[in-house]
């Protein structure tokens, strides 16, 4: 052991569905390094000390979104998280407001099914076909949407959302923020769908602007923005379906 | 993390094959961290109640004569009644401001062809705005107008 190491205690909640009838906590000391992040400890106590501790974690740079947890009680990407941000006794737990399935893992399917309602794809009247060559779209329409399609499905924002912890039907942050870059996409032609979406249950009108998801995310994808800019296309988009033969973008 | 989130939150339509754990608040929620300007923010919701029930007693009051006005103007000459006014006065910028920060990223790039001001041009717009309903109001409360 170098001389950089020191020592931290990790207090990791732990729920075996088979054993445990509700989630507990186990502490664990380990020599950590200096240059570690809060999933390399967690790497550590899985390979060297608990081989039954269950966590997520792939990419371990911030792109795929798989090692979201609470530290400390925060949402945190726990790939992104340097330990020596924290004291002495660092507390672990899977992420807020998602079922637990086993420790630190959550259960993913309600998110995913709330990300495809909003239909996260390009929508065509009619398809392109392919003599017409790309469809281009200018820096400036693109930049309209790019910061809304950084978002690394991470979860951080569900878990930091005071609304999603009270309203289920709740679309949230992430999904109505993949909605929305898509109708702000100049290639797309679906944006009447998604704000029916939007408009229906789980509403958007459900967000209270709390701003913790743009607070917690990683991507700086700010979701608050695209939520409440959502509302207002929404309203617009059901006024003009109110005034105009066909309604409003298709 | 030790209080209950809605026990349907973030779940799937369908349960899975595996029994899990119930969903539970972030830590903090509602009174520590972030979270209490966020609550905090809400809480004022109170406040506009009670002020939209003096500002109707004193609309209804108003219309039934200047002996019962006066009546009103004398009775709210008391220490509970301008701490009141004081709390909401204090709410008022607090939630003005925190909205204000949030209104301009609120505001879709575009409305159809009709591209958004910048920013900074919003928030500035905004207090301006506040400033000068603040000053109307003022002037008319002092008889200056009207």
């Amino acid at each position: 052991m170098s001389d950089s190491q020191q020592k931290k205690t990790f207090v990791v909640t732990r729920f075996d569905p088979d054993r445990d009838q509700a989630p507990r906590k186990q502490s664990y000391e380990i020599p950590v390094q200096s240059d570690w992040k809060v999933l390399d400890a967690l790497n550590f106590i899985k390979d060297e000390i608990d081989a039954t501790l269950s966590h997520r974690w792939s990419c371990r740079m911030a792109v795929c979104g798989s090692c979201g947890m609470m530290v400390d009680g925060e949402p945190r990407l726990t790939c992104k998280e340097a330990l020596s941000e924290y004291g002495d006794t660092v507390e672990v737990g899977p992420l807020a407001n998602f079922p637990v399935v086993r420790d630190l893992v959550i259960e993913a399917d309600g998110f995913m099914e709330k990300l495809t309602s909003v239909k996260p794809w390009i929508i065509r009247a009619k398809q392109r076909a392919v003599e017409e060559g790309p469809m281009r779209q200018s820096p400036a329409e693109l930049e309209e949407f790019k910061q809304f399609s950084m978002c690394i499905g991470c979860m951080l924002c569900y878990s930091a959302c005071p609304v999603v912890a009270n309203e289920p039907e709740f679309i949230g942050p992430a999904a109505i923020a993949l909605g929305h870059r898509y109708n702000l996409d100049s290639r797309d032609e679906g944006a009447a769908r998604r704000n029916e979406v939007f408009r229906g249950e789980g509403t958007v009108f459900s967000c209270s602007f709390a701003n913790e998801c743009s607070e917690v995310c990683p991507k700086h994808v700010d979701p608050a923005a695209a939520v409440n800019q959502a509302k207002l296309n929404a309203v617009i988009d059901w006024a003009k379906g109110l005034v105009l033969p066909r309604g409003g973008d298709e | 993390m030790s209080r209950n989130a809605h026990p349907h939150a973030m779940a799937p339509s369908k349960p899975g094959r595996t029994r899990t754990a119930p969903p539970q608040l972030p830590d903090q929620f509602p009174f520590r961290g972030r979270y209490l300007a966020y609550t905090l923010f809400d809480l004022t919701g109170i406040l506009y109640l009670l002020l939209g029930f003096l500002a109707l007693c004193a609309v209804w009051c108003l219309g039934s004569g200047e002996a019962v006005w006066n009546g009103v103007l004398e009775r709210h000459r008391n220490v509970f009644y301008l701490g009141f006014h004081t709390i909401a006065l204090v709410g008022l910028i607090f939630v003005g401001i925190r909205f204000f920060g949030f209104f301009p990223k609120a505001q879709p790039p575009r409305v159809g062809p009709v591209k958004s001001p910048p920013k900074p041009v919003i928030l500035a717009a905004l207090y301006a705005l506040w400033i000068g309903v603040t000053v109307f109001m003022t002037l008319v409360l002092a008889g200056g107008v009207f």
